[in-house]
């Protein structure tokens, strides 16, 4: 078994697709259960993707980034950033970094925001006279932001993977997503305290007429979040309303995306979805063989041994998540190993709803980490810069939001203080 | 028209009519899941009680528009990969790794295909009945389905892959 094991991770090493690896290893296992009809739970628990209300929410909102982010609502986006906050020193870092985030927690974490907002960002700051090393870091960095804010994707797989409240993550993650922004900021501004010009005066008009401008997209956060916490909607509801009004405004209002344009980006949105959610369907059924093989107990008894505090649980956490979020992918990780330390966490006293957004905030660094962090690519291909540039270029960037992603594990008040 | 273009041009006709019945069956299956989705809020909040079998619809939508799609990704072998030490390859070793990564996916596709098939006749022999009386074979067959076109998909990758490791000329 330990030779097949280190067969699939070879495999997987060399670019194997991520379901695949995880089905192969249910299948073996449950085959040598019952060598007869064993494999087949693991179609069956394929299938109980269509057992989980809450999924829905999953292609939905990821739908709805799509098609905001084909349309002009990017550069909408940014100007109004930019007529309130432009008007500070170091304003068009702001801009940038509050910018992304925002059309981060929309669209996902997926890499769309780099390649929406990162073409629109990078001419500006370069042309503003921020330093070309300083842009390419930020940009790369920003686009990795916003991941711990409602309504996006690696949130809500965290809430139905842990069988956590997806209300209380959507909560949970406002102060340590601002931590993050802060940080970022902060060091933005320091950075560029030399370049004490303001981008432009500020201006009332300039904000009025890019509020006017963006009044379509504006009331989206309000529907999203108000709706969920009024009561009116369950979360796959808010992603319905959500879908339907980003389409009457974009498609039917504005009329920027043409209904021809549709399918394929129906096409794109879905096979990230469908990418997504046939890994959530193996490791559901890996997990399955996991629990019935008693693995959690045997690794809480494994941790016990030279772990003894709820501090040094979290540290070891946090190394662990730091080298996984280095190797695979979020949505992978977060359907392969949150059911694994899930239980382990417990027996520390670390509250799941902290332990999400200890999970994902250190995920959101694997975005930036070499060797396979996803934004590094994208932006090396997008702004055709070698890689190892943009490496270095983001590494001042990591480390900052490394320092917050500690924070964020030690001081679990952060994330848990607005639930009680 | 020599015989070779003719079958290039053939083949060029039947990607692109595969990838329209993925394109049509997606964007169907998610206008109807987001319409469907709209009409049940519609229907609760305004008291006349929304559909029965709507949420049963919409959820078993999911699993088939996460199916399709994890066809869709076949084709473009698009699929969720880590992928990181193929960067370090030569394109010789690269092309040989390619054709046993593709080789394996195919196999684990048909596997998965395979029970599912034995999921079906399960379905079949217990006559298990969604919406009250439809048969339950009929939602599950896409996860067969899907995986047994999946597999053929990565069995191509793995003959390209194979055809371009023995004439050497890997990109």
């Amino acid at each position: 078994m330990i030779a097949v094991s280190l067969a699939l991770i070879l495999l997987a090493l060399l670019g194997a697709p991520l379901f695949a690896i995880i089905a192969a290893g249910a299948l073996l296992s449950f085959y040598q259960m019952d060598p007869e009809f064993g494999p087949i739970a693991v179609p069956i628990e394929i299938f109980s993707i269509a057992e989980m209300p809450i999924l829905l929410a999953i292609p939905l909102f990821t739908f709805a980034g799509y098609v905001l982010s084909e349309s002009e609502a990017p550069g909408r986006l940014v100007r109004l950033t930019r007529a309130m906050l432009g008007w500070m020193p170091g304003g068009l870092a702001i801009v940038c970094i509050v910018a992304c985030a925002f059309f981060t927690a929309f669209t996902g974490a997926s890499g769309v925001t780099i390649i929406a907002l990162g073409a629109i960002l990078y001419p500006a700051l370069t042309q503003a006279g921020y330093d070309e090393k300083f842009n390419l870091g930020l940009v790369t960095a920003g686009g990795s932001l916003g991941l711990l804010f409602a309504p996006s994707l690696p949130l809500i797989l965290y809430g139905v993977v842990a069988e956590v409240n997806i209300d209380d993550l959507f909560i949970a993650g406002i102060f340590p997503g601002l931590l993050m922004l802060a940080s970022l900021s902060a060091y933005a501004l320091w950075m560029n305290r030399g370049n004490r010009v303001p981008l432009s005066e500020f201006s009332w008009g300039e904000v009025g007429a890019a509020l006017r401008e963006s009044i379509w997209e504006l009331p989206l956060p309000i529907v999203v979040l108000g709706g969920i916490y009024s009561g009116l909607l369950a979360v796959s509801e808010a992603a319905a309303v959500t879908a339907v009004y980003v389409i009457l405004t974009e498609v039917v209002i504005r009329r920027e995306i043409s209904l021809s344009k549709m399918p394929e980006i129906m096409r794109e949105s879905m096979v990230l979805v469908g990418g997504i959610l046939l890994i959530l369907g193996a490791s559901l059924a890996s997990t399955n063989y996991i629990i019935d093989a008693e693995v959690p107990q045997q690794l809480i008894g494994f941790v016990n041994n030279f772990v003894d505090s709820r501090t040094s649980f979290l540290v070891l956490l946090l190394l662990f998540l730091l080298v996984l979020g280095a190797f695979l992918d979020i949505f992978s990780a977060l359907v392969l190993v949150v059911p694994l330390i899930l239980p382990v966490a417990a027996e520390y006293n670390v509250e799941p709803v902290h332990l999400g957004m200890v999970f994902l905030a250190t995920m959101q660094l694997g975005y930036l980490t070499p060797p396979v962090g996803l934004n590094l690519f994208i932006a090396s291909y997008r702004f055709d810069q070698p890689i190892v540039r943009v490496y270095l270029a983001t590494l001042p960037f990591l480390l900052i939001l490394l320092v917050a992603v500690i924070v964020i594990t030690f001081f679990p008040a952060l994330s848990l203080t607005m639930l009680d | 028209m020599n015989l070779q273009s003719r079958r290039s041009k053939l083949l060029a006709k039947a990607s692109a009519f595969g990838r329209f019945v993925e394109n049509t069956f997606l964007s169907l299956l998610l206008a109807g899941m987001i319409g469907l989705a709209a009409l049940q809020i519609v229907l609760r909040w305004s008291d006349l009680g929304s559909l029965v079998w709507g949420d049963e619809a919409i959820r078993l939508m999911v699993l088939w528009i996460a199916m399709i799609a994890g066809i869709a990704a076949a084709r473009e072998d698009r699929h969720i990969a880590i992928d990181v030490l193929s960067r370090f390859l030569g394109t010789r070793s690269k092309a040989i790794t390619a054709v046993i990564v593709d080789l394996f996916t195919a196999a684990v596709c048909l596997a998965l295909a395979w029970y599912g098939w034995g999921m079906l006749r399960f379905a079949l022999d217990d006559g298990d009945v969604f919406f009250g009386n439809l048969p339950a074979w009929f939602f599950q067959s896409i996860i067969p389905a899907a995986f047994a076109l999946m597999a053929y998909r990565y069995f191509l990758w793995f003959l390209r892959g194979l055809r371009t490791f023995i004439s050497g000329d890997a990109k």
